[in-house]
């Protein structure tokens, strides 16, 4: 867990190299400083940034989106004791305004309560086992991927994102999206069986194309 | 241990590592092995996605301006006085936009009034109107006046005749500008009712310029705001542009 010094996990995290600590600048801020502000902002914008363009997939809502989350939180500055991390409290805040913006655009309900279709027989979600091997080992690069999780309900996508995109732990995850250790587990898991689906379609519909193509040139040939 | 039961230990433990008796299940059913080895895969790919991505400077730029209006980001104290030059006096003079604007005005009606008495009552004085009066330099707007600009009409690039030396530069930004504001002419955001506003006001500010250099060719303080007021137009398109493509 990031303490409000030092935010979280994953590669190429910005580090201020002005002012000493986070701490130091949260609170500087809170007293109107503006460089303050702007270090903040420098710190951890590229994270929230990225987490937003991941949310709704258009970089002129996800510029809006970053900026009302920031300004949110910094007009509520002066309430940050430092019980959570500021970053949690931060990622907190977008999640939020991401998830409202969403609802507001009439996109599927972002929910904790997603569910996969279960599997019949064994109660699992489905696995396709007896469908024709479509192992996705060496077929996933990171365009159909991303692809992928743009088709995500949104509920889904946050906790995915959040977790093996962004690196956040569960219990991370849990203050930022206000649920339990459990139920982020639970999302993780469906999220990522339902990215396997959605995977899954993209090969069989390569495949399909390619046939098709090939028939094509078939009948042509002759 | 069965299928149902790898579920349940993937859900809670996660992919890596997973217990012996998870695993001397996956040993014996291919169905688990595949579906297991396709979450790890794309669990691979996914920690490799970039973290971080750079947002575009407007971001801060349009947010500082906001926190600012809203009185959230305070002014820092006055540093202790110290002897100035008369260069960084003078700098710190014009960089009052009040003051500069009283002094650009106060010019240009003295340079008026030289005018009129040098060559006659018969020249009408021209009069810098409203618009270069209280935009020497052209300020930025923020998304609290968003509002405002939402129903603004769309900006015009000038229709007074560009000084010749500025011809080519006027003809070329004028050529731009259908093609920056049609990017971004049916978007209600912010920072894009920002921008539309601020080239509005950079148009009109060269317009007064260019009509009042046809009054008086040989000022040259208007030719100086005029030379500005082009740069910072070329530079409001170009934003304009890489937006409008970010937005498309």
């Amino acid at each position: 867990m990031p303490t409000a010094a030092e935010p979280p996990n994953k590669v190429g995290t910005t580090q201020s190299p002005r002012l000493a600590t986070e701490a130091e600048a949260i609170r500087l801020a809170q007293g109107g400083d503006a460089a303050a502000f702007e270090q903040l902002y420098q710190l951890h914008s590229r994270r929230v940034y990225a987490l937003c363009l991941r949310m709704v997939g258009n970089p002129s809502d996800a510029e809006d989106l970053m900026q009302e989350a920031f300004l949110q939180l910094f007009r509520k500055i002066g309430t940050f004791r430092g019980e959570s991390a500021f970053s949690t409290w931060l990622h907190r805040m977008t999640v939020n305004v991401v998830l409202m913006r969403l609802r507001k655009k009439s996109l599927p309900a972002a929910s904790l309560e997603e569910t996969t279709e279960p599997d019949e027989e064994t109660g699992g979600p489905r696995k396709d086992i007896g469908a024709p091997d479509l192992r996705l080992s060496g077929a996933v690069d990171r365009v159909n991927l991303e692809r992928s999780i743009e088709k995500l309900p949104p509920g889904y996508r946050t906790v995915f994102v959040l977790h093996d995109v962004q690196g956040f732990e569960h219990n991370e995850i849990a203050g930022i999206m206000g649920c339990s250790v459990g139920n982020s587990k639970s999302q993780l898991h469906k999220a990522r069986t339902r990215l396997r689906e959605l995977l899954q379609e993209d090969l069989r519909d390569q495949a399909r194309a390619e046939r098709h193509a090939a028939k094509t040139q078939a009948g042509l040939g002759d | 241990m069965q299928c149902k039961d790898i579920e349940l230990v993937l859900e809670q433990e996660g992919i890596e590592p997973l217990p012996e008796e998870a695993r001397a299940h996956l040993a014996e059913c291919a169905g688990c092995r595949n579906y297991v080895a396709d979450l790890t895969s794309l669990v691979d790919v996914a920690n490799k996605l970039p973290a971080e991505i750079a947002p575009p400077d407007r971001v801060w730029v349009s947010l500082r301006a906001q926190l600012e209006a809203e009185g959230i980001i305070r002014q820092a104290p006055p540093v202790a006085a110290q002897p100035a030059s008369w260069w960084q006096s003078i700098h710190a003079f014009f960089s009052n936009r009040v003051l500069a604007t009283a002094t650009v005005g106060i010019v240009i009606v003295a340079a008026a009034v030289f005018l009129i008495r040098s060559e006659g009552p018969a020249r009408k004085t021209p009069q810098p109107t409203e618009t270069a009066r209280q935009n020497p330099i052209v300020a930025p707007v923020t998304p609290s006046s968003h509002a405002q600009s939402k129903g603004a009409p769309a900006p015009a690039p000038s229709t007074f005749t560009a000084p010749a030396e500025f011809a080519s530069t006027a003809q070329a930004l004028n050529d731009q500008e259908p093609l920056a504001t049609g990017l971004i002419v049916s978007s209600n955001s912010p920072i894009d009712a920002s921008l539309r506003e601020n080239l509005k006001k950079v148009n009109e500010f060269i317009a007064d310029c260019e009509h009042h250099l046809k009054e008086q060719p040989q000022d040259e303080l208007t030719r100086e705001y005029l030379s500005a007021a082009y740069q910072q137009k070329a530079e409001l398109l170009s934003a304009i542009i890489e937006r409008g493509r970010s937005i498309n």
